[in-house]
């Protein structure tokens, strides 16, 4: 593995100096371009309460390519697959050097608050998020209790 | 890159492998100029000047755009490209947007942000975008790249027009990743939302790697080929010629390299007379419905008659039971004596107006559909099994000529009967589509023109499976009727 590039490091060091509030990102201590993310539920969402964990990975040719972002935990939302997989135009074509770890777990926060049934990557949960909502934020509620809230 | 050669006149007498397949494509030409002795009147609804062109030859061609261009406004190459990129090669059209109003046109062109008067301040300076960060914007010796986080001396941080400053290092670095991932001249500015174009010139200064310039390279071609109203790439998998048109019109290109027959506008397979639209619709209807309609095109039937299961096994549609020698209709599996004048009674599908309820009207929609599909399908499997056929005429040919029974040209109106068979039955396939799609006004008037290619074409399958008994006057003949209707059709209802 080549020297970590200047940019990492100092991504890194402000994450750890001035944390974005409702999210930790930590290195792996054996591989400093791997992070733990986790990030808090946010209020008035069907994720609140709950506690999310990500994995959050930054390619060789970061920050020409967007970082790779991945649910742990489960999580019921129309953009967010089985897999964990994210839909989010940022981590996609909308990708640019510019951007930080910083602004991608932001806006994967946004996400949360504000999730977007007409751009789904799971398409039966966006279904339901747009025939009947209150059902499927009751799930996403239950799913939040069953799988983001142990300790 | 060689296959582009004209059709060569035809060195009668030594006929290899090779010609015989050349002379099994359903757009052979040969049989216009046959045509063409008894009726030089009405022009060919197929007729269209295509031509082949090496890579060389379509660089010509857009260099003397891009030239046009740069003389005209005074603009670097890599500026003009982009211009007609964006503006599908219109050198009028490029030339006098940028005269209405160079502010606009730069920024549709997106050279410069909407909004921004520098191009009018330094007009003879739009192509120096490579030019060191304004210093007058950035403190070139405190200056800090947004990507990299490292100060950057001055000589080494660049901007598009918009003014997005970043190091040349990143400028490199995010360049090589764009072109990695098939990007060219589509790569934008590295800030987020800007979108800017960082166009040839300014991508290839960058000391980027010769692997990535080639690269580079090859895709902007691609790209200016494909942004070309006048140029398509043939549709072959591994075929990289280029075919120009005078217009983009749905007319069919015939690859002489890798035998792709294909629709010029659209590039599906070939579709005359259905139009370019009615024919994505059919495709896709046809793999959504597929299932259902695989059922209906099993490859046997039953005899009519004595019940016996039939393997159709040939292309022709005129089936004769092998037991009880009934001679019958493989598609609507009536009996083929009343086909002979009244054919179209056959492929013509009646509307059933007794559509009582939505259930009812499902099926019928499906009924009809299959109707079309099952016929659709039906002469599609009849041209696979013609090309058997033609296997064993060239067998056949091939042990008379050995067993000195006349030579190759005695026998060559056989390969060409067999060729006007493909050509004819191609026609007749897409017919369905038109036909499932049209009002029914003309209808009527279309289904029977379709009954009667169709009845000419089964008669040509025919006598062409059974050549050796069959009159070689008489065969000729049929080709004449068979092409003539072919070509009717095309006449009254085909529009590029
Ligand atoms: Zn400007
Ligand atoms: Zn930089
Ligand atoms: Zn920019
Ligand atoms: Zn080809
Ligand atoms: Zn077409
Ligand atoms: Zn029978
Ligand atoms: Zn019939």
């Amino acid at each position: 593995m080549s020297a970590l590039p200047r940019r990492i490091i100092k991504e890194t060091q402000r994450l750890m100096a001035e944390p974005v509030p409702g999210i930790s990102a930590v290195p792996d201590e054996s591989n400093a371009r791997y992070f733990h993310v986790i990030v808090t539920g946010p209020e008035d969402s069907p994720f609140e309460g709950g506690l999310f964990k990500l994995e959050l990975f930054l390619p060789e040719d970061y920050p020409m390519s967007a970082p790779k972002v991945r649910f742990i935990t489960k999580i019921y939302h129309p953009n967010i697959d089985k897999l964990g997989r994210i839909c989010l135009d940022i981590l996609k074509d909308k990708w640019s050097p510019a951007l930080q770890i910083r602004t991608v777990l932001l806006s994967i926060q946004a996400l949360l608050s504000a999730p977007n049934p007409d751009d789904p990557l799971a398409n039966d949960v966006a279904e339901l998020w747009k025939i009947n909502e209150s059902e499927a934020i009751r799930n996403a509620k239950e799913w939040t209790r069953k799988y983001a809230m142990e300790n | 890159m060689d296959g582009c050669a004209e059709d060569s006149a035809d060195s009668e007498g030594d006929y290899s492998e090779d010609d015989f397949d050349s002379y099994y494509h359903p757009g052979g030409d040969y049989i216009d100029t046959e045509d063409g002795q008894t009726s030089a009147d009405s022009a060919d609804p197929e007729l269209f000047p295509v031509e082949c062109l090496t890579i060389e030859q379509v660089e010509n061609l857009l260099n003397e755009a891009v030239n046009a261009v740069c003389h005209s406004l005074n603009t670097s190459p890599s500026l003009a490209k982009l211009f007609l990129l964006i503006h599908s090669w219109d050198v009028q059209k490029v030339i006098s947007g940028y005269k209405a109003d160079v502010s606009s046109f730069l920024a549709t062109s997106r050279v410069i942000t909407a909004g921004c008067n520098c191009a009018l301040a330094q007009p003879s300076l739009l192509h120096n975008h490579l030019a060191p960060a304004a210093a007058d914007t950035v403190n070139e010796d405190s200056f800090v790249c947004p990507v990299c986080t490292c100060a950057a001396p001055g000589k080494s941080a660049l901007s598009l027009k918009c003014q997005h400053v970043f190091c040349v290092d990143c400028w490199t670095a995010y360049v090589q990743v764009k072109i990695s991932e098939g990007l060219s001249t589509d790569i934008t500015c590295m800030a987020q939302n800007c979108d800017l174009l960082v166009h040839e010139e300014v991508a290839l200064q960058l000391p980027i790697s010769n692997y990535h310039k080639l690269q580079y390279q090859h895709f902007s071609f691609h790209n200016y080929v494909m942004s070309h109203p006048q140029l398509r790439y043939c549709v072959g998998p591994n075929c990289s010629l280029v075919f120009k048109a005078p217009e983009a019109l749905a007319k069919r290109v015939v690859c002489r390299q890798c035998t792709s027959v294909f629709c010029f506008k659209c590039g599906n397979s070939y579709h005359a007379p259905t139009d370019c639209g009615t024919i994505k619709n059919w495709l896709t209807k046809c793999a959504d419905d597929s299932e259902t309609a695989n059922y209906f095109s099993a490859h046997t039937k039953d005899c009519p008659n004595c019940n016996i299961c039939i393997e159709k096994n040939g292309g022709c549609n005129h089936m004769q039971c092998y037991k009880c020698k009934h001679d019958f209709c493989w598609m609507c599996l009536g009996d083929w004596k009343g086909h002979g004048t009244e054919y179209y009674e056959c492929s013509r599908y009646k509307e059933n107006s007794e559509t009582a309820n939505e259930s009812a009207k499902a099926r019928a929609a499906l009924r009809k559909y299959l109707h079309y599909y099952e016929r659709w399908q039906n002469h599609a499997k009849s041209l696979k099994l013609e090309e058997k056929t033609l296997e064993k005429i060239k067998e056949r040919i091939n042990q008379k000529v050995m067993n000195g029974s006349g030579t190759w040209i005695d026998w060559q109106y056989l390969l060409d009967a067999a060729a006007l068979l493909a050509k004819c039955r191609y026609t007749l396939q897409y017919t369905y589509p038109y036909a499932y799609y049209m009002n029914q006004e003309s209808k009527n008037l279309f289904e029977y023109q379709q009954a009667q290619l169709e009845a000419e074409i089964e008669n040509l399958s025919w006598k062409i499976e059974r050549a050796e008994t069959t009159d070689r006057g008489d065969l000729e003949n049929q080709m004449y009727i068979a092409e003539k209707r072919r070509k009717t059709l095309l006449k009254d209802f085909f529009q590029t």
